[in-house]
């Protein structure tokens, strides 16, 4: 499949170039294009939804999840470490909780890439790609949104409490396939999802009467007019509806429904709160969740930095794995915490660590991931890949892998150009359980 | 005015076919000369004719050609080989037309020897070695690399030549180097078999091996241009071809034929697909722009297929101006018929909230629908254009394009003074050229003099350079930062050269800690990544200008926005075109390049002529616009138009873009906005700082401002949107503390009336009878009145009639 797709690329991409000129053909210049692109046939999806729990500004790997005890001490900073339920691993002391659920998670030590500036690095983390000039990626959870649609009627990506990043986004796709974000943080008190709920004033039944002469309204326009973008715009509005109607669906986003102490379990924090939101939402049927948490762009005074950020991200991993394995997602539902780079492998003149791209990680858990592993490794001083050093572009196409969407497959960016979901990554089979 | 006529006698003539049978009316030959040196050289004709109809046929095998001298040429078929030095013609004849195309022959018995750049460079392109997914990746492939798109020969010499000795070229026996027997096949090659053992290209690389491998001793003449024929045709019926032939001009003279060695595409293979070898055969009903692509030149020709025994009957309108009758004669060669014109009040709205952004109050619509002047349209258009509005709209467009917004390295108050330079030149009309020179010319400080701080939003040199030709010429050139660009002209050579204008910027700290001074460093070069030489200032598509002792900035601003630029002018206009019709006439706006052309290119050079003319006034062009027919026509599509998207057949619909339909929803509603920065009341076009949004303008797509793409502002439907609509605090919210139905009702409106009043506001028209009905029982079945229009009102707010311009 591989070699006759590249052999196509090579001819029949350059035939594709268009942009022009097109009187009667739109439709069938799409199915020719359409016909033009690399496709797959489905594959099966291991993890119905992901979780995506980013920690923006690089989290210092060192301090984290690769801690370096036997490195001389500029190297290994002020933190201790805690063993895992792993034989003979350990993380930073500030990692206690989830040192004892490790046995449920794969720890990747070994990410790199070479980009050590906050938007490049983060471009890299959401979409697989490097920037380019050229071209906007979309992130993946558009991608998701793109070749999947909604479920349940919940929206397909959703953003906790709103879009991170302009990464984050859908790139050359259609703002279609944009995230539907919260608006409001989960943490917060009389925290209301934006517009999800009918104003004030507004019974079903008044919704009701207000639908009709919608409807009303709009029908002399539909006889008028056809557009494809009248019809997306329907789309939209019908899925509005079944959102809003559907009690279910609304429920997703109802926190206040969970029981306290499971609230408490998780933390009643920002990370507590978006984490117990997001395990809600997949559950419900969301596929895929992108949440943030804290600011870890700890160039000075990083030990108290971690100190302080830490126990709260730590509560709450653990308990959204223990609280997915306890309700059966954890093995349909895949969780992902990445940062755009690492940190650097010695202590700065302020007692913080600068940007590090060379080696970092990313920890994943559930959706056909392995239990109790950890793949790769960097070396003592934590400054470069050892072992099974992984790009971002094997990272994403193994998250798709798992998501059921073969990240080969070419999807139509302007000018008709195909490209690919994910350039020449490959799929790790040593991350896969 | 001569245009207009010869337009008409064109129509005339065409009545006439329509109902006669097409004969023959003329033929052409093409090259229309032919220079044949050494004996390697060679030249294809093509002869087509042209019917009355318009249809062309390609009638090369057909015709008959004879040299008025056998004695210097033979044929083969059409193809043209030297025999002997001397000079003649070449009689051509078909069903009783004939022509003459001058010949030339030199050198005739010389050989020409191989040439590595000349020969065996190209042979690597049209083969595909070296595009991005083979050899030409940036790692190259399966250990062999070419540069993308030979854009680097000596390089490319270097690794056949020096990497792998002995195996990927022997000297010895070179049709046992790995490079010949990988090409056919003769050895396992990813890529397969690219041609076989007898052929031209496997020939040519054979002989190079077999003459040492030897690169070109310094300088090769380079490929000035490169011409392919024929430039336009039309072709009746599936299954029609034409022969294409491509010619490059050299710099030392010589021309050649690269038939066999341009690498030909199409952009719509459902129309008019194109052979390797430049056979173009028709397919469905359609346009296409089939290309040839040789050295770094790519080059076009513009097919229409056409369906056999088409019914058409052209239109017999009289065309308002060059905008209509440009635009009629590319639907008449498509033989589409345009869509009829929109009504009164339809006009007013789409006219208003185009130049104005707001909507038409309703006693605008009660004076203009009682108008009986048959000029009322024009008159309109031109009271529109003197309304502050206009200037607001087009201030904020070029704020989005010049990313005007404060950040870490522009303070709020640079930004505030760079967004009242802007819109003051816009709103006194300033001729655009000269805003365009005084903003790339700027130095000095960026609260003394405000256009400086375009160096300061964006202090990148390359992507400075870029943002210029995207912004002020419409191009893309980015691609030619790492590679020759694949589908337009620009090289790396250029994309430098262009990017040497922006390397002398200076910046230093001013009194004030949060002004920068921008100035004329007077040193700094731009160098080439391939061998790191310094590259001159040169022109996007131009000469190379004498900066010594200058400022170069100063000297790219004169040359840029100015007619010398052919760019400036035409995709300025495209720009304003854009704005009115919802499509360029080349589309997307800032991708202007060779493989993406206009769909009417006499419009598109008509426009920017006519700018140029007008002393770079826009709002003259936008009276031409907006008076044209094209402009007017209705948006329900005919039959005949009904999957036109690019011809202007008919009016497209377009959601209004998200700051203008917060004002007209405030407007409608009589309601406030509270910007931050701005006082109460302000409109949302008035925001200057591309950082300041709120929820509703960033949910309907408000440009971010962090580049000057025009796809920054988004209008494509998202679930955020409809919900915000539905339940959010915008309409809800205006709808019931803007009392408009309130203190109708107050006034004595019954709720019939009050409908209608609705209706104009917000669709400028009155409801239907049906309407009116069905909307009464909805609000009578309310528990009052009062609360039963305001949802019919919500209702309206809500409604596609609402959010589209149509």
């Amino acid at each position: 499949m591989k070699s006759s797709a590249t052999s196509r690329r090579g001819f029949l991409t350059v035939g594709a170039v268009a942009g022009a000129g097109l009187t009667l053909a739109d439709l069938f210049k799409v199915r020719q294009a359409r016909a033009d692109q690399k496709n797959y046939a489905p594959i099966e999806a291991k993890a119905q939804s992901l979780i995506h729990i980013f920690l923006p500004g690089g989290i210092a790997h060192q301090d984290s999840f690769d801690p370096k005890p036997f490195a001389p001490l500029e190297y290994r900073g002020e933190l201790g470490v805690v063993p895992t339920k792993i034989p003979g691993m350990q993380f930073s002391d500030t990692l206690p909780r989830t040192a004892d659920i490790a046995d449920r998670i794969t720890v990747i030590r070994s990410m790199t890439h070479g980009e050590a500036a906050h938007e490049r690095g983060t471009h890299n983390m959401f979409t697989g790609y490097k920037p380019s000039p050229a071209l906007v990626f979309p992130s993946m959870g558009s991608v998701v949104s793109h070749e999947y649609g909604p479920r349940n009627n919940l929206p397909p990506y959703v953003c906790i409490p709103n879009q991170p990043n302009e990464f984050a986004g859908t790139g050359y796709l259609s703002s279609s396939f944009a995230p539907f974000s919260l608006g409001a943080d989960p943490a917060a008190g009389g925290f209301q999802v934006r517009d999800l709920n009918l104003p004030g004033g507004v019974d079903d039944n008044r919704f009701g009467r207000r639908k009709t002469a919608l409807e009303a309204v709009n029908d002399y326009f539909k006889k008028m007019e056809e557009s494809d973008k009248l019809d997306a715009m329907d789309t939209f509005y019908e899925r509005a509806y079944s959102l809003i109607s559907s009690q279910a669906a609304r429920e997703a986003f109802n926190i206040d429904a969970e029981p306290a102490e499971l609230r408490d379990a998780y933390g009643r924090n920002e990370a507590g709160q978006r984490m117990l939101m997001a395990r809600r939402l997949v559950a419900a049927g969301v596929r895929l969740v992108s949440l943030t948490y804290g600011g870890w762009d700890m160039h000075n005074g990083i030990a108290q930095g971690m100190r302080g950020s830490m126990p709260a991200f730590d509560q709450a991993f653990a308990m959204l794995i223990t609280d997915l394995e306890r309700q059966g997602l954890l093995d349909t539902t895949l969780v992902m915490v990445s940062s755009e780079f690492g940190r650097t492998p010695k202590i700065n003149g302020t007692a913080g660590r600068d940007h590090w791209p060379k080696v970092f990680s990313v920890v994943l858990a559930g959706g056909g991931i392995k239990r109790g592993s950890i793949f790769g490794s960097s070396n003592a001083v934590a400054s470069e890949p050892e072992d099974e050093p992984i790009e971002p572009q094997d990272l994403a196409t193994t998250v798709y892998h798992q998501l059921g969407i073969v990240a080969d497959k070419e999807l139509m960016a302007p000018g008709d150009r195909p490209i690919e979901i994910v350039d020449g990554g490959q799929v790790r089979k040593g991350l896969l359980a | 005015m001569v245009r207009t006529s010869v337009f008409l006698f064109a129509w005339m003539s065409l009545i006439a076919v329509a109902h006669g049978e097409a004969t023959i009316t003329k033929i052409n030959v093409f090259p229309s000369d032919v220079e044949l040196s050494t004996s390697r050289d060679r030249q294809p004709l093509v002869v087509m004719a042209t019917r009355s109809d318009g249809v062309t046929i390609d009638v090369t095998a057909q015709a008959t050609l004879t040299p008025t001298n056998a004695a210097v040429v033979r044929f083969d078929g059409p193809m043209i080989y030297p025999v002997a030095d001397g000079e003649a013609a070449i009689q051509v004849e078909y069903a009783g037309h004939s022509a003459q195309v001058p010949l030339v022959v030199k050198q005739a018995t010389v050989d020409r020897p191989v040439s590595f750049k000349l020969d065996v460079m190209p042979i690597f392109m049209r083969t595909g070695c070296n595009t991005g997914s083979c050899h030409g990746a940036a790692r190259g492939k399966d250990g062999f690399r070419l540069s993308l798109f030979g854009y680097d020969p000596d390089g490319d010499h270097f690794r056949i030549t020096h990497e792998l000795s002995c195996r990927r070229i022997n000297l010895a026996l070179p049709a046992e180097s790995l490079l010949m027997e990988k090409t056919i096949g003769a050895v396992p090659h990813s890529g397969g078999k690219r041609f076989a053992p007898e052929s031209e290209y496997y020939q040519t690389m054979l002989r190079w091996l077999e003459a040492g491998a030897p690169n070109d001793p310094s300088a090769v003449p380079e490929v000035l241009s490169v011409e392919l024929y024929p430039r336009q045709f039309v072709l009746e019926g599936e299954g029609a071809t034409q022969q294409m032939i491509a010619r490059a001009k050299y710099a030392d003279g010589t021309d050649r034929d690269v038939t066999n060695l341009a690498v030909f595409l199409t952009n719509n293979d459902n129309s008019a697909a194109i052979s390797a070898d430049g056979l173009v055969t028709a397919a469905n009903r359609g346009e296409a722009f089939v290309m040839a692509r040789f050295a770094t030149h790519t080059v076009g020709s513009q097919a229409l297929v056409l369906p056999k025994d088409l019914q058409y009957t052209p239109p017999t309108e009289t065309p308002v101006n060059y905008v209509d009758e440009l635009v009629n004669a590319k639907l008449h060669k498509l033989r589409l018929e345009p869509s009829e014109l929109c009504s009164d009040d339809v006009f007013l709205r789409r006219v208003t909230i185009d130049i104005t952004g707001v909507l038409p109050t309703e006693q605008e619509f009660q004076e203009f629908t009682a108008d009986t002047d048959p000029a009322k349209r024009a008159k309109l258009v031109d009271r529109l254009l003197e309304r502050k509005e206009f200037s607001e709209i087009w201030a904020m467009k070029w704020a989005e394009l010049l990313m005007v917004k404060s950040n870490n390295d522009v303070s709020y108050k640079s930004m505030f003074l760079y967004s009242n330079w802007l819109t003051d030149r816009i709103s006194s009309n300033m001729p655009l050229n000269l805003m365009v020179q005084e903003l790339l010319g700027a130095n000095g400080g960026t609260f003394t003099n405000p256009p400086t701080n375009y160096y300061q939003i964006e202090r990148d040199t390359l992507k400075t350079a870029e943002n210029v030709a995207q912004v002020f010429m419409g191009m893309r050139t980015q691609c030619a930062q790492c590679h020759n660009h694949p589908f337009d002209r620009w090289t790396m050579d250029d994309y430098y050269s262009f990017a040497a204008f922006f390397s002398q910027i200076g910046r230093k700290g001013g009194e004030d800690y949060r002004e920068t001074i921008v100035f004329n460093s007077g040193s700094g070069e731009v160098g080439h990544p391939v061998g790191g030489r310094a590259m001159p200032p040169k022109f996007l598509g131009g000469d190379t200008p004498d900066v010594t002792g200058k400022d170069r900035r100063v000297v790219l601003a004169e040359w840029l926005a100015s007619p010398k630029n052919p760019f400036f002018a035409t995709s300025v206009a495209n720009r304003v075109w854009e704005h009115f019709f919802g499509v360029g006439i080349v589309e997307p706006i800032d991708d202007i390049r060779v493989s993406n052309p206009a769909s009417n290119p006499e419009l598109f050079q008509a426009l920017g002529d006519r700018f140029t003319q007008y002393n770079y006034d826009f709002k003259q062009l936008v009276r031409d616009i907006c008076n044209s027919h094209a402009y007017q026509r209705s948006s329900r599509r005919n039959e005949s138009n009904a999957s036109d998207e690019l011809n202007f057949a008919h009016a497209r619909i377009r959601r209004i873009k998200a700051e203008n339909l917060l004002d007209s929803i405030s407007e409608v509603t009589e309601t406030k906005d509270k910007f931050q920065g701005l006082p109460v009341g302000a409109r949302a076009v008035q925001i200057a700082d591309g950082g300041v949004s709120t929820y509703f303008l960033t949910t309907f797509g408000r440009a971010t401002r962090t580049t000057c793409a025009v796809s920054e502002v988004k209008t494509d439907p998202t679930l955020s949107q409809s919900l915000h609509l539905l339940n959010g605090d915008t309409v809800e919210t205006k709808v019931r503390d803007g009392g408009v139905v309130k203190r109708m009702l107050e006034a004595g409106k019954s709720p019939a009336e009050v409908i209608e009043l609705i209706y104009i506001r917000a669709f400028c028209r009155k409801p239907t009878a049906e309407e009116g009905e069905k909307l009464l029982q909805i609000v009578a079945a309310a528990e009052d009145p009062q609360r039963g229009l305001e949802d019919v009102f919500w209702a309206v707010l809500n409604s596609r009639e609402f959010l589209f311009n149509h």
